[in-house]
């Protein structure tokens, strides 16, 4: 691929994600005028019932979705290169599932890890990291791709089973919180929340750009890597904490999303056949943004009809998709 | 340029000891020994990934033992055997891969870097895969890449685990060649692992023979007496 296709292909990007932005805002069930955006930006008056939908619902939904989209993403490229598998993604091999039990943890007994709003990132993001790390250390005992699938698979059924479980003893409050939880929204963050999580989503993009040259060399295998001068604990464990630190900043507020992490990177490098991630990096962010909002605007419309989960939903696109990968892998 | 005074080579267990080895610059070294014996083991000793039991590898004077590991990739590079290919990675991004000691914290590549790369490919006639992916390419061709990128790492020692082992046989022979000449030209210290005695044997490269639990290092060797320490 030319230098030249690349950089057209991310013009068209560019274009296209203030076109599905527009269309996510426009997809609600009550029509909004143009100037209940300005205004509640400009001059939020907390009595116009239209002003408060912006601000309580529609811009935390929008951004949530791009930032979801881009960071489940992100967290997906990131063990793709790191477990050199592209089968690999924060769904898959259970790092969603890890900030679930410690979430469901924390929700069910009762017992908050940290508190406050920093409570559940906190919670999400260590299970996510432990999660990662126990993959880690079974991924380098493994020789097939395959295999880590299926521990993966094994590591998820296991914390839905203690989840189960824990469901039993709950009380029918907390039950219902978890629930609600479990099936993931982009309508669970208040205005006032945006603020935080906006901050660490940006923080962690520095972050990736930071990696752009020790993820190229890892593309080659950690040994070869090593071999250049690549010190290999250290940036395992850099990228495992941002993996978390994505995956779990997200699990946290909306909930599993599942398959966005697998198919989106995947879906990125075959666009644009090539291993550089200073430019996997900005495809996955915008290719994710974009496919979550399209995704989130489908389900607004139907709202008024039947209210379908997003993790239903990315589920029925993503599963066909990840068959589709694992048939072009083994072929 | 490179000093092994007993060393003791293996995992757990001594698979080989080399009581004292001078390897030079501007010289080509095959490494010979029977399946097993651990000319692998040889090889990652010397590049510093794997710790040798006892004894001291010396580079010019200084242990290796205690360079970090931006001046092993400064100084040693390594070429595995199996270099797979990686989908939609170019066999000149492969290579430039090897300025990687060299660039700053984004591997940003300047000109320089890129003359390096179209130097090396066109010593290993390599020029025309520049532009392919490396899983696309053939298993033959994605061994020469792998060499290069160790050429364009542009470090004073160079080790091959069998470079030559999915070669043909003409292939094989201008690899070696290609070596020797590269060796004499930019005085650097290669050594190779490697089944092919009689190409070794044309090109009169020094033997390090891996054989009874000892590695030993034979300026002249005739095919007999190679035959004969092995088995």
């Amino acid at each position: 691929m030319k230098d030249w296709t690349l950089k057209w292909m991310f013009i068209c990007l560019l274009c296209f994600l203030p076109l599905a932005m527009y269309l996510h805002l426009i997809s609600g069930q009550i029509e909004l005028s143009f100037s209940s955006y300005l205004d509640s930006i400009l001059h939020f008056d907390s009595k116009n019932t239209s002003q408060v939908l912006v601000r309580e619902f529609r811009v935390p939904r929008l951004l949530m979705a791009m930032m979801a989209g881009a960071g489940l993403s992100l967290s997906g490229m990131f063990m793709q290169t790191l477990f050199k598998n592209p089968l690999a993604g924060p769904y898959v091999l259970g790092i969603n599932s890890g900030a679930s039990l410690l979430i469901a943890l924390s929700l069910m007994t009762g017992v908050h890890f940290f508190q406050s709003n920093f409570g559940l990132i906190g919670t999400a993001l260590i299970g996510a990291f432990a999660a990662g790390l126990l993959m880690m250390l079974i991924a380098q005992r493994l020789k097939s791709q395959i295999t880590l699938l299926l521990v993966g698979l094994m590591f998820g059924s296991f914390t839905s089973a203690i989840v189960s479980i824990l469901e039993s003893f709950a009380g029918a409050e907390s039950l219902k919180s978890y629930t609600m939880w479990s099936m993931g929204s982009l309508q669970q963050v208040e205005f006032g929340q945006l603020g935080i999580i906006l901050v660490i989503f940006a923080l962690g993009i520095i972050a990736s750009f930071l990696l752009v040259k020790p993820l190229n060399m890892l593309v080659i295998g950690e040994k070869s890597a090593a071999l250049l001068g690549l010190p290999i604990k250290a940036t395992r464990m850099f990228v495992l904490l941002l993996t978390a630190l994505f995956a779990g900043l997200i699990t946290a507020f909306c909930g599993p999303i599942a398959f966005v992490g697998i198919a989106i990177p995947n879906l990125t490098r075959i666009l644009f056949q090539t291993t550089n991630h200073r430019y996997l990096i900005i495809g996955n962010v915008l290719i994710g943004a974009i496919f979550l909002l399209l995704t989130d605007a489908f389900i607004q419309v139907l709202e008024g009809q039947i209210s379908i989960p997003l993790n239903a939903l990315t589920s029925i696109i993503g599963a066909p998709f990840f068959v589709f990968l694992l048939i072009r892998k083994l072929r | 340029m490179i000093q092994l005074k007993k060393v003791s080579i293996g995992y757990r267990a001594e698979l080989l000891h080399a009581e004292k080895l001078e390897l030079e610059a501007g010289k080509v070294y095959a490494l010979v020994g029977r399946n097993g014996i651990g000319k692998s083991t040889v090889i990652q000793t010397i590049s510093g990934i794997q710790k040798q039991l006892a004894g001291e590898i010396t580079m010019n004077g200084q242990s290796i033992s205690g360079f970090n590991p931006k001046e092993i990739a400064a100084s040693i590079s390594l070429v595995d055997t199996r270099f797979e290919g990686v989908e939609y990675l170019k066999v000149k991004d492969y290579l430039a891969l090897g300025r990687a000691p060299y660039t700053d914290a984004f591997g940003r590549l300047d000109s320089n870097d890129w003359r390096i790369v179209e130097e090396v490919a066109s010593d290993l006639a390599i020029q025309h895969l520049l532009e392919k992916y490396t899983d696309q390419i053939s298993d033959g061709e994605r061994q020469l890449c792998s060499v290069g990128r160790a050429f364009v790492q542009e470090t004073p020692v160079i080790l091959l685990d069998e470079p030559t082992a999915f070669l043909d046989y003409i292939n094989r022979k201008k690899l070696l060649e290609l070596l020797v000449r590269l060796s004499r030209d930019k005085k650097k210290c290669i050594v190779l692992s490697t089944h092919d005695l009689d190409l070794c044997l044309d090109q009169k490269v020094p033997f390090l023979l891996a054989a009874h639990g000892t590695v030993s290092l034979h300026e002249a060797l005739s095919k007999e007496t190679i035959i004969e320490a092995m088995s």
